[in-house]
């Protein structure tokens, strides 16, 4: 018993670089040896699934972007999945984006998936907005009058001189928003100014960060359900059937829990001890 | 594979060990990176801003090129900008679709002369003896935020929340037990933690008594949410390290020259003889890493 107390008195003031090299060796080994850990979609996940899939054909679909390279792993996956079941199902695409670096990440998500793997149209199938700022400012301008704000999408081609805008005139044109992102402005500013005040149904995949902050949007009905971080990405990828970057990251991910979870028992066992100690002595 | 491309791999790689060798001590390699990172977002932003608003919605409205006319003392001026930018000025006017709403004195659409007027304020900031003008663009970018958000809060958070939690126990279709869906037990749960969190932050009487034990209650739930808060984020940062991971992995390919290994191994040798140069003057390591 001794021995055993002293061993997490030393785990206890062990040099945190020592825990930044043990995260790092097991997050890197299942990289490159994935394990295949089961993934099962959460009800959160399946009713997104379910939203889109229960779309009538050839829905005009508001897709926004709220999110930078700094957290391509997380939400990238969850466009691309999106897209891909949008695209699947013959809908059409308009996407916004709230963040600067979000104009890029869509291309390149649009250039994967509506360009490469579909052959959709640019101007009838998709088109790329782009990004404006202002933030809610931006999704005032959209819902009121989407003209106003974009009179060109992201080639500098006029919004009267693409196909699929026309009827396009306010966000209540749109029977379905989805939103990736990765903070403001994004999916709370779209429940408050768009989706709440027209009824818009809306989803969203967003930051593991995030997801607190969000979920009580979900339980609350005033949003049709969420994807939460990289498993929420995960869950999704299994749900339309084509596995992606975040069902390969899955293994890595429940494995670093599993760590994080040892180090903080470990942890708080060395903190009750020393306490302990000190109340005796 | 292009050269750029391949550079590109040799920097991405640079900058995401050098953001990580942040967690061994403060170093230059993490210091350019940092510095790379402020400025290139900076400038990158700049420049997005300019064209996504400024020159297509700002300018577009007040020089549009459906009303030019070389004559005009206003088009003039926009000549005059032209002169000196071009490409943000381009010959004939501005055409981006922009309608033309109203004309005063030559100038189209009056009335956007006042955001116009406000960015510059804003910019004003730069020169200390007029920076006061600059409060005007904070004052009404401060203003016209507080006004949208008081809205927003309002409709979605407190009378959307209310609305979408609140249960009628009379229901007799509404089990009494289910954690994943509506139930009489889970809106006595969202009942009590908002009441008693709400009490927590009640300072206008000591604690002690019946408020001491309600507002120890919402501290439970405030614990419950802070944890599930930090459990998210532990997840959401895993997330990233793998992401940069794959990519480090993917970079230490031979097609990429084997950047990863390289710039890992120039990095262990530099600062590693760095340690041992300075090994008296070694330093303990920095509480706030991590």
């Amino acid at each position: 018993m001794n021995r055993l107390t002293e061993f997490l008195l030393k785990i206890g003031k062990v040099d945190r670089r020592w825990i930044f090299i043990v995260l790092a060796v097991v997050v890197f080994i299942p990289i490159i040896k994935p394990i295949g850990m089961p993934i099962r979609a959460t009800v959160t996940t399946k009713v997104v699934y379910d939203t889109i899939e229960n779309l009538p054909p050839n829905s005009n679909v508001l897709v926004s972007i709220e999110y930078s390279p700094s957290t391509k792993p997380e939400n990238h996956p969850m466009a691309i999945s999106i897209l891909r079941h949008l695209f699947k199902n013959d809908h059409k695409v308009f996407v916004t984006c709230l963040w600067p670096d979000g104009q890029f990440m869509a291309q390149d998500a649009l250039k994967q998936v509506a360009e490469e793997e579909y052959g959709k149209i640019y101007g009838e199938d998709y088109v790329l907005l782009g990004f404006r700022p202002g933030g809610e400012a931006v999704i005032k301008g959209i819902v009121s009058n989407i003209r106003k704000l974009y009179t060109v999408d992201v080639n500098q081609t006029k919004i009267d001189e693409i196909p699929m805008m026309e009827g396009i005139y306010k966000f209540s044109d749109f029977a379905f928003l989805f939103t990736a992102s990765a903070g403001f402005p994004g999916t709370v500013e779209w429940v408050q100014y768009a989706s709440d005040p027209t009824g818009v149904p809306m989803s969203s995949g967003v930051t593991s960060i995030q997801v607190n902050e969000v979920m009580p949007y979900v339980q609350a009905g005033q949003m049709k359900g969420l994807l939460a971080g990289m498993p929420g990405a995960a869950e999704y990828e299994a749900l339309i059937g084509q596995k992606g970057s975040a069902t390969s990251g899955m293994d890595a991910q429940s494995i670093a829990h599993l760590v994080i979870v040892l180090f903080i028992i470990l942890g708080n066992a060395a903190f009750f001890i020393e306490r302990q100690r000190s109340r005796k002595y | 594979m292009s050269t750029t491309i391949i550079l590109g791999a040799w920097i991405a790689v640079f900058l995401t060990l050098g953001i990580f060798s942040y967690l061994y001590k403060d170093n230059p390699f993490y210091k350019t990176a940092e510095h790379l990172f402020v400025g290139i977002s900076a400038g990158y932003w700049t420049s997005l801003f300019f064209w996504t608003q400024i020159q297509p919605n700002l300018f577009g409205r007040l020089w549009p090129s459906s009303n030019y006319s070389s004559d005009s003392f206003w088009y003039m001026i926009y000549n005059g900008l032209g002169f000196f930018y071009s490409p943000g000025f381009p010959n004939g006017g501005v055409d981006k679709g922009h309608e033309i709403h109203n004309v005063v004195l030559g100038v189209p659409n009056v009335h956007y002369l006042i955001p116009f007027a406000l960015g510059i304020m804003m910019l004003l900031s730069l020169i200390p003896k007029i920076s006061w003008f600059a409060r005007w663009g904070i004052a009404y970018t401060v203003g016209m935020a507080a006004g949208l958000r008081a809205y927003g809060f309002l409709n979605s958070n407190v009378i959307g929340q209310i609305k979408g939690t609140a249960a009628s126990f009379s229901d007799p279709n509404l089990p009494f037990w289910s954690l994943t869906s509506p139930s009489i037990f889970n809106s006595i749960v969202i009942l009590v933690g908002t009441i008693t969190g709400l009490l927590y932050f009640y300072f206008s009487k000591e604690h002690k008594g019946v408020l001491g034990k309600i507002s120890k209650v919402g501290i439970y739930f405030l614990m419950i949410s802070f944890g599930a808060s930090f459990g998210f984020a532990v997840m959401g940062r895993i997330s990233l390290l793998i992401g940069r991971f794959v990519d480090l992995i993917k970079y230490s390919g031979s097609e990429y020259f084997n950047a990863t290994l390289w710039i890992l191994v120039a990095m262990i040798i530099i600062l590693g003889y760095d340690a041992f140069k300075n090994r008296d003057k070694i330093l303990p390591v920095s509480k706030d890493v991590a």
